[in-house]
């Protein structure tokens, strides 16, 4: 009933013209990222930070969610249509979705999609509705050694974003190193500012992501082909699925949506790794599985509702705990801190507002894609006319003046500067960017819960034996760290 | 030299950068740590994973630089550009600098006609002025012109 009574408010915070429109905006502006390749929901929603400086925390976060299952959105119908994946999680609709226009079904391949996208995106708001209040619940009785814990945890899971953990783990170290810059938040000495004020409080958040995310994607987005592809018309009469179709469809969308929903929860680009594993599953469960990559429609329907129920349940960690999961809620959790509000144990109980308020904003938004979706499909598809030399000056004027406008400050353009050069070089080497920046975000929080259990115990590391939570999430922490030296260890070495 | 190496490399640089640094902080007790004991951990682990990268063999395919040189021309005139904009946002303003920065953009680096890059570049340019100078009420640079 508690659970009823609080979505009832935050029903009621959420069906407010502004909120509304932020939602719808979020959406819309979701769906273009979505569907233009080259600029991720990171980038998208990055460039929109500067645009909530005047709002409220509700509506900001309100419209960066609804970027960011936007773009799941949006990113299928470039798959379908044109066999561009307009963001990564998309690139396995390409296999069938594309099959199946050529074969004229890439109406249904749409309808599909975003029907699969709503009931993934749905259900898995309403687990975040239940799970999240529970585990906030239960980590309100977490002290600095369990917090330690976790974020031990979260940081070997970072390491397993990449290939290979241990061209990972590097990435995470040093985000962590790059964390300390600035004044040590317990005892006020400055560390690597070598006499600059500019950097007392820290490189900033802001045009690191930017930077690593925004100017670093667009470097690299340089170098790719920008030939035009011929575009499919789909009329809105040939959306229909068949009966035989829907029949098909509905055991994918529903082991897509729980798949979705807890790969969500674990630390990596969630929506990316679920849409592989939902259409790695459907083809081991197919009757004729080598017609997969020909236009199955299970194919699509897996994957697209995967990758939109992970989205949902990413934001349980990151709201419930604080830990946000991948870059795009890494993001979110800017725009919240800038917002005065940290997302963590304390933030529903603190702040049920803003809280319910997404959570109803995340049914009503899971609507709207679906009726933007369909019926704009022509007018998204057009966007795609727009070439890529044109969109990138663009996009990198946003950053810089996104940037600019957070502390007035041109100090902070040198930084994303130099974060984009950092951004490209490592992408340039197969390094995983992301688990640089959520370490840099985590790593404030995992010093000082470590330095504050050592304060507590007198200096005794045993505290993180004496706690059964720290002491269990240590043992899976160092589980998941031999595991993954044991698939290091054991990969055969590239010949040649 | 693999890109594995390269990689390697800079977290060596940052690993070295950040233990010789971090042993110059007061490392306290263990019962009060300081300021340097965590960075100095971090720094130790980045620089024996530095190490563990280099040496590596897994995954290595090696670098042709003559072609790497040759693919870099593009993000070397964006990244100069930027510099560029950085350097003479506070001078020349806003206004002036975004829209010389967009023209330079789309002529030297996206190629396109001088009056198509007059035309995106100066619409952008007071656009984006508009946007965020006056709906989002941002005080942005001024210069010397003072527009």
């Amino acid at each position: 009933m508690d659970v009823i009574n609080s979505l009832y408010h935050g029903f009621a915070t959420a069906i407010t013209i502004q909120n509304l429109y932020l939602a719808f905006l979020g959406c819309l502006w979701g769906t273009v990222v979505g569907v233009l390749p080259g600029i991720g929901p990171v980038a998208g929603i990055t460039l929109l930070i500067p645009a909530t400086y005047g709002m409220d925390a509700t509506g900001a976060i309100i419209m960066m969610a609804g970027i960011y299952y936007g773009a799941m959105y949006g990113g299928s119908t470039t798959s379908i249509l044109m066999n561009i994946p307009g963001e990564s999680a998309s690139v396995i609709t390409c296999l069938d979705g594309y099959q199946m226009t050529l074969k004229g079904r890439g109406g249904a391949a749409l309808f599909i999609a975003a029907f699969g996208s709503w009931v993934g995106g749905t259900l898995s708001v309403c687990g975040l509705m239940l799970m999240a209040p529970l585990l906030a619940g239960f980590a309100m009785k977490f002290g600095p050694p369990e917090m330690f814990s976790i974020y031990l945890v979260a940081f070997i899971l970072l390491s397993s974003l990449g290939t290979d953990f241990f061209k990972t783990m590097p990435m995470v170290l040093l985000g962590l190193l790059l964390a300390t810059i600035g004044m040590d938040p317990l005892t006020g000495v400055l560390r690597f500012t070598h006499g600059a004020k500019h950097l007392y409080d820290g490189l900033g958040f802001v045009p690191i992501a930017m930077g690593a995310f925004g100017m670093g994607e667009i470097l690299s987005s340089t170098q790719e082909s920008t030939v035009g592809r011929e575009v499919h018309k789909v009329k809105i009469r040939e959306m229909l699925p068949t009966r035989a179709e829907m029949r098909a469809s509905l055991g994918p969308i529903t082991r897509g949506s729980g798949i979705g929903f807890f790969v969500g929860l674990l630390p990596g680009s969630a929506h990316i790794v679920s849409s592989f594993l939902s259409y790695l599953v459907e083809k081991r469960l197919a009757d004729r599985p080598e017609e997969f990559g020909h236009g199955r429609i299970e194919g699509v329907a897996g994957p697209e509702t995967a990758n939109n129920a992970a989205a949902g349940s990413a934001m349980i960690p990151f709201l419930s705990l604080g830990i946000p999961t991948g870059p795009p809620a890494a993001v979110m959790m800017i725009a919240l801190l800038i917002h005065g509000i940290r997302p963590g144990p304390l933030f529903i109980t603190e702040q049920p507002d803003v809280f319910w308020g997404l959570v109803a904003s995340m049914y009503i938004g899971n609507v709207i894609l679906l009726i933007l979706n369909l019926p704009l499909v022509g007018l998204f598809i057009n966007l795609l006319r727009v070439p890529f030399r044109i969109l990138f000056p663009i996009v990198l004027l946003i950053c810089l003046v996104g940037t600019y406008t957070v502390n007035l400050d041109t100090f902070e353009l040198i930084v994303l500067l130099c974060a984009g050069i950092l951004g490209y070089i490592f992408r340039s080497c197969g390094l995983e960017i992301a688990a640089l920046v959520l370490a840099i975000i985590l790593g404030p929080g995992a010093e000082i819960a470590f330095r504050q259990s050592l304060m507590r115990s007198g200096g005794s590391f045993a505290i993180f034996f004496q706690s059964p939570i720290a002491m269990t999430l240590i043992a899976v922490s160092g589980s998941l760290l031999a595991w993954n030296m044991y698939r290091s260890f054991s990969k055969k070495p590239a010949s040649g | 030299m693999t890109k594995e190496r390269v990689g390697s490399i800079i977290f060596l640089v940052f690993g070295i950068y950040g233990l010789v640094l971090s042993l110059q902080l007061p490392m306290g007790s263990w019962s009060e740590p300081g300021a340097g004991p965590f960075p100095l951990m971090v720094s130790i682990l980045l620089c024996l994973s530095g190490v563990k990268m280099f040496f590596s063999e897994q995954g290595t395919v090696a670098i042709d630089w003559r072609t790497i040189c040759k693919q870099q021309q593009t993000p070397f005139q964006i990244v100069v550009l930027t510099a560029v904009f950085i350097a003479a946002l506070d001078r020349l303003g806003y206004l002036l600098t975004s829209t010389l920065y967009l023209f330079t953009l789309l002529f030297w680096v996206s190629r396109y006609k001088v009056w198509i890059s007059v035309v995106i570049a100066v619409s952008i340019g007071i656009g984006s002025w508009y946007v965020f100078a006056k709906l989002l009420a941002t005080p942005l640079p001024e210069g010397w012109l003072k527009f």
